[in-house]
């Protein structure tokens, strides 16, 4: 099998909407979509952590998945997180967003376990050797405390796998992206990293050359701006962007999880709020915080509404 | 004249004699050879120079010989930070009677100590003397004890002399953070990243580097700096991948291979103390191997 190429660009990571009684806003979420379609994204990944892909029923992974699909069909690729505890029950999420039409599937560690080296190499190769299209392994060790991964767990997926394209870096770690990237590429030159937070200048100066951004939704034309101007690898210029759009990220992580939901809705896209357990940001804490939002002047040049 | 701190620094590691006693001519003829290759600034002794398995009076005969052999060439910091906050508080003191530039000093050790507490170490530190005063950041080593973008704005704000920091975390959002705070209150603020981690740091508001492969490779590291200064980011990104390989060879127990590596470039320094190893036959050859793959041995200064 020849390593399939799929360069993803500007990737966009959107929210699930939900409804007051909890179930997917299908309404919501299609007019959510077609503004990230229309507002520069060169690909949507999902449902990332952002979109609460933990607490989604596999059944309604599988729908978002093809939603989004059917939505973005001859516009831009898809690409499908399949993440799960169990081997495979993640695989058949990959092979099923494979044959709906899914251009690339993320990965990352298993939920809960911490299974030695080689049984996570084995939970890799077992869900990547499931489908023909390309693989990204989603590095988020904030959120997935339990097992890691390594260049040395990377450099043996790609000897074993041929699909296995890159790696999605959620660290912000230097050493990681460095180490990794390094020498990932001398075993497969055309390797590659993303950057899986709003930091993409660094990551960018480090070799990153895909950018997964939740707050495209919230900012899509300050995240391209600074995604077009590291692709030029001018980092000099991209500082004062990646200054607004850090200060930008610190605003929506102080509102908690629900802090991304509550900055959509004061940008007057309504996506309702998380499912649990997680919780709302209480009525006086959100005020707080969309008075926070309305002073951040960046914000006066994004789009509101869909 | 103000203290300016730019570029590829030097903290230089400390040699010591067979016996493990300290070997101050060794160290002088190794300021002098930092100095002539281009170091910007010397800062000792860093964990790299063994600080915390080196006794008070040790540090002090040390510092005193950097500022001595240096003698203004370039501007010379001194590492205070030890177990005790009152040894760090002596040596802070010290430096100053010395005629040193500066001082540096990491958050507490072992203690896991609130913001409020880190924030009132800075200032008693930096009210104690009146010398500038360098931050020195590394969560992943203190476990998660750190200066946040908060803590330095207050700092800032509270200190005249609070110049820079040593920014060891390696980490996108903390270096974004506390430069986006500290540059706009005070923007002769140095950031300067532990280790030559300079590709991304620099466009990002960073003002250089306390060296790490300096002893081995001073050409290379300047030759990144330079890259990244001008915005050349591809060959930065080179330049950056083949340091972090020699990083990954000098890291482990460090500075033992790092002092081994020395061996090799004609620039012996003795053994490393207790409980760190001192590096092994085998592992300096495996050492000249790799020195020798990468073209270091035939590309940067062989002796002193």
């Amino acid at each position: 099998m020849v390593t399939p190429m799929f360069t993803p660009g500007f990737v966009h990571t959107p929210v699930t909407p939900f409804a007051a009684d909890e179930t997917i806003d299908w309404s919501s979420f299609g007019r959510l979509l077609d503004f990230h379609i229309a507002n520069g994204a060169q690909a949507l990944a999902l449902p990332m952590h952002v979109a609460e892909s933990v607490s989604l029923t596999d059944a309604e992974q599988r729908e978002v998945v093809f939603f989004a699909l059917e939505k973005a069909r001859g516009k831009i690729p898809v690409i499908a997180h399949v993440s799960d505890a169990g081997t495979t029950i993640a695989a058949d999420r990959a092979a099923h967003a494979e044959r709906a039409g899914a251009a690339a599937i993320v990965i990352t560690t298993p939920y809960y376990w911490t299974p030695p080296a080689d049984m996570l190499l084995e939970h890799f190769h077992q869900i990547g050797a499931s489908v023909r299209i390309p693989v990204f392994l989603w590095h988020a060790p904030d959120e997935m405390r339990g097992s890691k991964i390594t260049t040395d767990l990377v450099l043996k997926l790609i000897s074993r796998l041929p699909n296995f394209v890159g790696v999605v870096d959620s660290s912000n770690d230097w050493q990681f992206q460095i180490n990794v990237l390094s020498n990932a590429q001398r075993a497969r030159p055309a390797f590659q990293l993303a950057c899986g937070t709003e930091y993409f200048a660094s990551a960018g100066a480090n070799g990153a050359t895909g950018f997964f951004s939740a707050l495209a939704g919230v900012a899509p034309v300050l995240t391209r701006r600074l995604y077009e101007i590291c692709r030029k690898e001018d980092y000099f210029e991209a500082r004062p962007l990646q200054t607004h759009l850090a200060a930008l990220h610190r605003i929506v992580k102080s509102g908690g999880f629900a802090g991304l939901k509550s900055a959509l809705r004061a940008m007057e896209r309504d996506c309702g709020i998380p499912r649990p357990p997680m919780e709302p940001l209480d009525a006086s804490r959100e005020q707080g915080f969309l008075g926070e939002l309305r002073r951040f002047p960046p914000l006066g040049a994004e789009p509101r509404g869909w | 004249m103000p203290l300016v701190l730019k570029g590829v620094m030097q903290s230089p590691v400390t040699p010591l004699k067979e016996d493990f006693s300290p070997d101050l001519e060794t160290f002088e003829r190794l300021l002098d050879f930092h100095v002539r290759t281009g170091a910007t600034a010397i800062s000792w002794p860093h964990h790299k120079g063994e600080s915390l398995n080196l006794t008070i009076p040790e540090r002090k005969a040390f510092a005193e010989v950097a500022v001595k052999v240096v003698a203004g060439r370039v501007p010379v910091s001194i590492h205070v930070s030890a177990l005790s906050l009152r040894d760090s508080m002596d040596l802070a003191r010290h430096a100053e009677s010395i005629g040193a530039d500066a001082i540096i000093a990491i958050t507490p050790y072992f203690w896991n100590p609130t913001p409020e507490a880190i924030y009132e170490y800075f200032v008693k530190l930096g009210t104690t003397i009146d010398l500038p005063l360098i931050a020195y950041n590394s969560p992943s080593y203190l476990e998660g004890v750190e200066l946040t973008g908060e803590l330095t704005k207050r700092l800032i704000e509270r200190l005249p002399n609070f110049v820079g920091m040593k920014e060891a975390s390696f980490n996108s959002e903390k270096y974004l953070e506390i430069a986006r705070v500290a540059l706009p209150l005070r923007p002769t603020f140095a950031m300067i990243s532990g280790v030559e981690f300079l590709a991304p740091a620099i466009p990002m508001g960073g003002a250089g580097s306390y060296s790490s492969a300096g002893a081995i490779c001073p050409r290379l590291c300047i030759e990144l700096y330079e890259a990244c200064a001008k915005g050349e980011s591809v060959k930065a990104r080179e330049l950056q991948f083949k340091l972090a390989l020699l990083w990954d060879l000098f890291r482990d127990q460090y500075p033992s291979s790092l002092k081994g590596g020395m061996v090799l470039m004609g620039r012996p320094v003795g053994p490393t103390r207790p409980p760190l190893p001192t590096a092994s036959k085998e592992r300096i050859a495996y050492i000249g191997e790799q020195l020798q793959a990468l073209g270091i041995m035939d590309t940067e200064p062989h002796g002193w």
